[in-house]
């Protein structure tokens, strides 16, 4: 090592280090407290002692945490299928330019900068049974259901809402994503597969398709990671649909609070997140 | 492709667009529409008020009067009494004078501001400095600190909250007032560093290394050539970046709602907000005209930044 390259490098830990030293302690040492706690039973105030497993046990003997796994696996489901299509469609739609494309782009955007609190409660509006136009259009208008429904109020439908609702908020950032490699694909592939007898249904399954599928890996996995700890978007529209992120935070600050336990249920999904983690860095970053 | 050429297709895109932006902007529609009704109005489908009613933004701007608010002739017969402590007599005046604003809004929006653009700002410098570092310069151990960026980047809020509260308890700073503020306060450091280090790392990258050896060939030293030609360059991206930290601050909740739920005078816009709603004198008007005013300074900023984001190129790092 030459003293100029040991200058460099001194120079490079030394601007580095605020932020690996801030990280590790409030981001990698909670991430192995949180281990640490899950073995313990914890109070609020921060007594605890050593119980062993007997978290893990209790939890994967509660079938409310079942439950919660459920709601989090079709939550997931309905999520990324539907900003992905949803995306393609989109960026299907507006490829080629048009007049009025940035203001379009604009508005499609507004969903996904909005901060959740703000944009709650008009959803909350929408779908109230008394004043909302969604039951006002599909009893009043078009008499698809004899009477007015609570929507959110039922955790059932309300998890339909909930997803309906990261839809419409995350499909800008998938569309954004898909139209940036959409818009490389050159024409001489479409006009090759023109003069090869395809139509354009068979040019998107034959060149669109195949070459957007690196992409669209990208989106569904960067959705699968994003909203497996997604919390805001679902406890602030509708908090009785109980993914995961809100059971566990149920269980750490509300009602009987059992921290221990709440610590249990974040080292199981830390472990299911590291593995999507591990996808997403194998496949799409290629390490 | 298409077949935008044909009339039909012409219609069939003009629909499918229109379609496709309302869907995207029917809730902002309501939640303006309905900011501006009165409470009779509420009932009615249409988005276009009635009459329009501009008393909820008034209410929360603070541009209402005070109301003159009447003391009961029994309560005045106490406070008249001469023999009444000064102290204790403002005491039971005040009782009915704060009633007056139950939404002190703009004390919410300041505790807002300062929180995320101080966290921000000192996420920027940070980042700043840990990007350059790992995108410019050559050490050991530069691609392992790179790659756990990305990681640190990608866990979750909602994984941290008992283990970081824990450990707020055990310092002794969860169960003080300024204690829960300083925790909240680098909470969102923590939570905006990673992506302001992701971004800009990226960008940095691309900047050629030429511009900085010609500084400094001119006799400048790293820092200067750093602070002097690198810096000024990424300004557009440092601006961003700055935007995107401060609008993750500006939406948290699940971290307000831990540490600040029990200091109503600390509260943030998200939680005040939502205890607005969950409290039961939640009023349409009121917490629609809140929610677009919490929305405004978001779209300011996402206007001014993507008049930054050429094509939007934010290479799926962006967080959402």
């Amino acid at each position: 090592m030459t003293p100029l390259e040991r200058a460099e490098a001194r120079f490079g830990w030394k601007l580095v280090a605020p932020t690996i030293l801030i990280l590790s302690l409030l981001i990698l040492y909670p991430l192995m407290y949180n281990v640490y706690l899950s073995f313990f039973d914890v109070q609020l105030n921060g007594n605890k002692h050593f119980v062993g497993f007997e978290n893990y046990i209790k939890l994967l003997s509660n079938p409310d945490y079942y439950a919660a796994m459920w709601t989090t696996a079709l939550y997931l489901l309905g999520t990324v299928i539907g900003t992905t299509v949803l995306g393609l469609a989109m960026a299907l739609l507006l490829r080629e330019p048009f007049k009025g494309r940035g203001l379009v782009n604009a508005a499609i955007m507004l969903p996904y900068v909005a901060p959740v609190i703000s944009v709650v409660f008009g959803w909350q509006f929408l779908f109230d049974p008394i004043s909302g136009v969604v039951n006002y259009l599909l009893v009043d208008v078009f008499h698809i259901w004899s009477e007015r429904a609570n929507l959110i109020g039922d955790p059932d439908s309300a998890l339909g809402v909930v997803i309906l609702f990261d839809i419409w908020k995350h499909a800008p950032i998938a569309y954004m994503l898909i139209l940036s490699k959409l818009v490389s694909i050159s024409r001489d592939q479409y006009e090759a597969a023109s003069i090869d007898g395809y139509g354009p249904i068979g040019r998107f399954f034959h060149v669109t398709l195949p070459e957007l599928h690196f992409v669209l890996a990208t989106v569904v996995l960067l959705r699968l990671i994003w909203n497996l700890n997604r919390f805001e978007d679902v406890y602030l529209l509708a908090p009785n649909v109980q993914t995961l992120p809100i059971f566990t935070y149920y269980q750490a600050f509300t009602g009987v609070i059992d921290q221990g336990l709440a610590a249990a249920t974040s080292v199981i999904q830390l472990a299911v997140l590291c593995v999507f983690i591990w996808f997403y860095i194998k496949k799409i970053m290629k390490w | 492709m298409l077949g935008k050429r044909t009339l039909k297709g012409r219609i069939g895109f003009v629909i499918a667009v229109t379609l496709l932006v309302s869907f995207s902007l029917l809730p902002f529609a309501q939640i303006m529409s309905t900011s501006l009704k009165h409470q009779f109005d509420w009932g009615n489908p249409s988005l276009i008020p009635q009459v329009i009613n501009l008393d909820a933004y008034k209410e929360l701007l603070g541009l209402t009067e005070a109301k003159e608010v009447e003391i009961p002739v029994a309560i005045q017969k106490i406070l008249d009494n001469p023999k009444l402590p000064k102290a204790k007599r403002d005491a039971i005046a005040a009782k009915f004078v704060s009633n007056d604003n139950l939404f002190p809004f703009g004390k919410y929006m300041l505790n807002s501001i300062v929180l995320s653009v101080g966290a921000a700002s000192i996420s920027l410098v940070f980042s700043i400095m840990g990007a350059y570092s790992i995108s410019r310069l050559r050490f050991k151990g530069q691609v392992v600190i790179q790659r756990s960026v990305l990681f640190v980047y990608m866990v979750g809020g909602v994984l941290l909250m008992v283990p970081l509260y824990q450990m707020a308890m055990n310092l002794g700073l969860a169960s003080s007032m300024w204690g829960s503020v300083f925790c909240l306060f680098v909470i969102y450091i923590v939570q905006t560093l990673p992506v302001g280090m992701y971004m800009l790392g990226n960008y940095f990258r691309g900047i050629p290394f030429a511009l900085e050896e010609a500084a400094m060939m001119d006799g400048c030293s790293r820092q200067e050539a750093i602070i002097k030609v690198v810096l000024p360059l990424s300004l557009p991206m440092l601006a961003t970046v700055f935007i995107y930290c401060f609008i993750i601050g500006w939406n948290e909740y699940l971290f307000a709602s831990v540490f600040l739920k029990q200091y109503p005078e600390f509260h943030t816009l998200p939680l005040a907000l939502q205890e607005l709603f969950v409290s039961k004198n939640a009023i349409w008007d009121r917490i629609m005209a809140a929610s677009m005013l919490t929305l405004a300074p978001i779209v300011i900023c996402f206007l001014f930044a993507s008049r930054f984001m050429k094509g939007g190129k934010t290479d799926g790092g962006v967080k959402g």
